[in-house]
């Protein structure tokens, strides 16, 4: 059968051959049939895939090192992609996914632009394709097949492996589309409003699901790593934010181009380099260059490929635009204090953080090229990355009021004024009743700055209660997002000041205070899952009125020989009380367990925060007003 | 000698439990965060469960409470364990100048370059346009 599914991949890797050929010389038709078949050979292919792993079928080479009989069905589908060769057959389909869905939704009334943003696509894939089944193939059978598979990695045996890979390819992979609109737009020659608006929608379509993926990897580690951490700027992370920035910077500087005709090549630009960065993250992970749970494969050969991959379809693009780029000048007129000039501002500090990013996670490569080893972590990015990002926080209430244009700063004072009062509220909280820092007052001003400056935004435009409905979806969204980065500050930075960390070692029926809760250990288990086993405590947490149970795991999988962490968490919705269960001691006759437990405040609002930008994503798809239509 | 014995187990029992002072316990915490496991993949020693992470955390608890300042306890683990060790890399040298400066140098050099741009513009009267939509 996998047989098959290796014939089927091979059919729609020339298929995608075939839609670079007839994409780039311009027929639309014979393009959109090939990207559909291209995506339908690869989807019945994938499928034969997953039907290996769902039946085990050990003489799959992957299936043997990445599966096992007991593991539950859930982890039989999803370890299809927990893999390096399964996850790259993903990122295959989901890049046929955007060429059928470009195929069948584009309608820009530009047959040959189309064709050509097709044909693009057609090429990027035949290039992922190249590397799936020359480098990384799949469907490679073992001679002498074992009766027992080598399980997957324990840590990515959890429901979130079947949702945080998709999403986050829906996003990579997504920019490759945009990649291919930037491509066929520069062999035209011609960026203007249409493609403006073209482009916009699909770096959309990447965007929302980028930033879910992200965020969905940053719970999971929160939750299954034990250490009640959200973000440790791990190189991978790092590898996902940077197209992430690149991405946001984008969604701003389109803007310009679709409505004023401007920036175009800035623009044109970064639609090129979110993929580039896209390339660039895989390269990191998978080259081996790094040490991480995502670093499957550490194969310098494969490195080395993405790299060539990486540098070709870079070079062809930016090769592309340096011909193109001084036909790309000119735009509508502006000032230096207008919408144009604020945007402007926001995509220089985009770029600057992303840069910083990139600097910070290549730096000790680069360093241990000339024999200097070195590490670049947490309190390097929070001391360059957040206050350049900051910058850009405390400027958009402000800015975002700007008219095209020129625009006038009468009003600069009172906003100065709003903002100083906001922090001197919080910094007075902070010596007073709360016992917060200046710096986490001054964070949860700008939270709250962010949020009330949204909010006051969506008035401004509406005016009167009956217009807020109105509004259009994009109006609506752009508020969202933006309000929702302010709840995503409050979160982080309540987090960040306000958590409380302790070691409890409990005895069975002791209780010990910590922050507030009284921490009862009732009782510990020795239970059995289907593929693992483990000590599960049972925890009772009192506050005031509130009761919470937890029971906290430590499993050991014996297939895989390791042992993982399953944290309890209770949430009030705003709160996190997250338990780790530790070691147990033996000490004159007595049992001690100990927990690692703390308390999480205002952590739930990260999440809650991420939901909206998803959802003011979400929004700006909606159909905007008639006279939008009829402007363009 | 005994009193050393005693002083000295008072301490190892200090590194699992937190230090009374909060402010203390704070600072500890924080450099948790920036020293590196050195055992581990890629972790502080605040998020690692391996046995010479816990060590480390208990010795840099004693070293907070013994009074000594920050960059004292990051030369000790510095000296031990080498540069790796460091989270927050030393921004002496022309290496650590290069990181550290950077991105500012960028941001400086990039806000000027389009300030200017824009001065040169300015010299064309531009009518403002009321944004209806975003």
């Amino acid at each position: 059968m996998i047989e098959l599914g290796h014939f089927l991949a091979f059919l729609a890797m020339t298929s995608s051959g075939g839609l670079a050929y007839v994409g780039l010389r311009g027929e639309r038709e014979m393009a959109g049939k090939l990207a559909i078949a291209g995506f339908i050979l690869m989807t019945v292919s994938f499928l034969i895939l997953i039907r290996s792993f769902l039946i085990s079928d050990f003489s799959v080479e992957l299936v043997a090192t990445n599966s096992h009989t007991e593991k539950p069905f859930i982890y039989k589908f999803a370890g299809t992609w927990g893999n390096h060769e399964g996850s790259m057959a993903l990122w295959c389909l989901v890049m046929f996914g955007f060429a059928a869905a470009g195929a069948w939704t584009l309608r820009t009334g530009r047959k040959v632009f189309e064709a050509r943003a097709l044909g693009v696509q057609g090429l990027l894939t035949l290039g992922a394709m190249a590397y799936l089944l020359f480098a990384s193939s799949p469907y490679t059978r073992l001679d002498n097949p074992p009766l027992q598979g080598s399980d997957l990695n324990p840590l990515l045996q959890d429901p979130a492996l079947a949702a945080h890979p998709p999403m986050l390819y829906l996003g990579y992979v997504g920019y490759s589309f945009v990649f291919a609109l930037a491509a066929a737009g520069l062999i035209e020659g011609r960026i203007d409003r249409i493609w403006a608006k073209t482009a916009r929608f699909w770096a959309m379509t990447a965007f929302v699901p980028l930033t879910a993926g992200i965020a969905l990897g940053s719970y999971w580690a929160y939750y299954e790593l034990g250490w009640g951490g959200w973000w440790f700027w791990d190189p991978v992370e790092n590898a996902s934010l940077m197209p992430w920035l690149i991405g946001a910077a984008f969604l701003h500087s389109v803007i310009v181009t679709e409505k004023r005709d401007s920036f175009r090549a800035w623009t044109v630009l970064l639609a090129v380099m979110a993929f580039c960065f896209s390339i660039l993250g895989a390269f990191l992970v998978r080259s081996g260059l790094l040490t991480s749970v995502h670093a499957f494969a550490v194969d310098p050969t494969r490195g080395t490929l993405l790299l060539i991959g990486l540098l070709a379809y870079g070079g062809f693009a930016l090769v592309l635009f340096l011909i193109r780029a001084p036909s790309l000048k000119g735009g509508s007129e502006h000032m230096l204090i207008s919408r144009e000039g604020a945007l402007m501002g926001n995509n220089l500090i985009f770029g600057v953080a992303t840069l910083t990013v990139l600097l910070g996670t290549m730096f000790p490569l680069i360093a241990e090229a000339f024999g200097q080893v070195m590490s670049v972590g947490e309190p390097y990015f929070n001391l360059t990355f957040t206050p350049i990002m900051v910058i850009a926080l405390v400027t958009l209430p402000v800015v975002q009021a700007w008219a095209w244009g020129r625009a006038d700063l009468k009003t600069l004072w009172k906003w100065a004024a709003g903002f100083v009062g906001i922090v001197v509220v919080f910094w007075l909280l902070g010596v007073g009743p709360l016992d917060i820092s200046l710096l986490a007052g001054f964070g949860f001003g700008l939270g709250v700055w962010l949020v009330g400056g949204a909010i006051w935004e969506i008035w401004r435009r509406a005016k009167t209660l009956q217009r807020l409905p109105k509004l259009p979806g994009r109006v609506w969204g752009m508020t969202l997002a933006h309000a929702g980065l302010g709840v995503f500050i409050i979160g982080a930075v309540g987090e960040t000041s306000l958590r409380q960390h302790q070691t409890l070692a409990l005895e069975q029926g002791q209780s010990l205070n910590m922050a507030g809760w009284t921490i009862t250990l009732d009782d510990v288990q020795a239970v059995e899952g289907p593929n693992w086993y483990a000590d599960r405590a049972f925890l009772t947490a009192k506050r005031g009125g509130t009761t919470a149970s937890l029971s906290p795991e430590k499993r050991i999988y014996p297939a895989a020989r390791m042992p993982t962490t399953e944290t309890a968490i209770y949430s009030s919705g705003l709160s996190d009380l997250y338990v780790a269960l530790g070691d147990s001691r033996r000490v004159d006759g007595v049992t001690r367990w100990t927990f690692e437990v703390f308390k999480k405040p205002l952590v739930d609002l990260i999440y809650w925060g991420v939901l909206l930008i998803c959802l003011g994503g979400l929004l700006c798809f909606m159909p905007g007003r008639k006279s939008a239509k009829k402007d363009l | 000698m005994i009193k050393a014995i005693l002083f000295s187990l008072i301490l190892a029992m200090q590194g699992t439990q937190p230090l009374d002072d909060p402010k203390e316990e704070a600072r500890a915490q924080d450099l948790m965060r920036e020293i590196r496991c050195v055992a581990c993949e890629n972790e502080p020693v605040s998020q690692s469960g391996s046995d010479i992470a816990r060590d480390m955390r208990a010795r840099i608890r004693t070293m907070v409470a013994e009074g000594k300042t920050n960059t004292e306890i990051r030369a000790w683990f510095v000296e031990r364990y080498g540069e790796f060790v460091l989270f927050r890399p030393d921004s002496e040298g022309i290496t650590g100048k290069l990181l550290w400066g950077l991105p500012f140098m960028v941001l400086l050099i990039g806000g000027g370059f389009l300030l200017m741009r824009s001065q040169s513009s300015k010299r064309t009267f531009v009518d403002p346009i009321d944004p209806e939509d975003a």
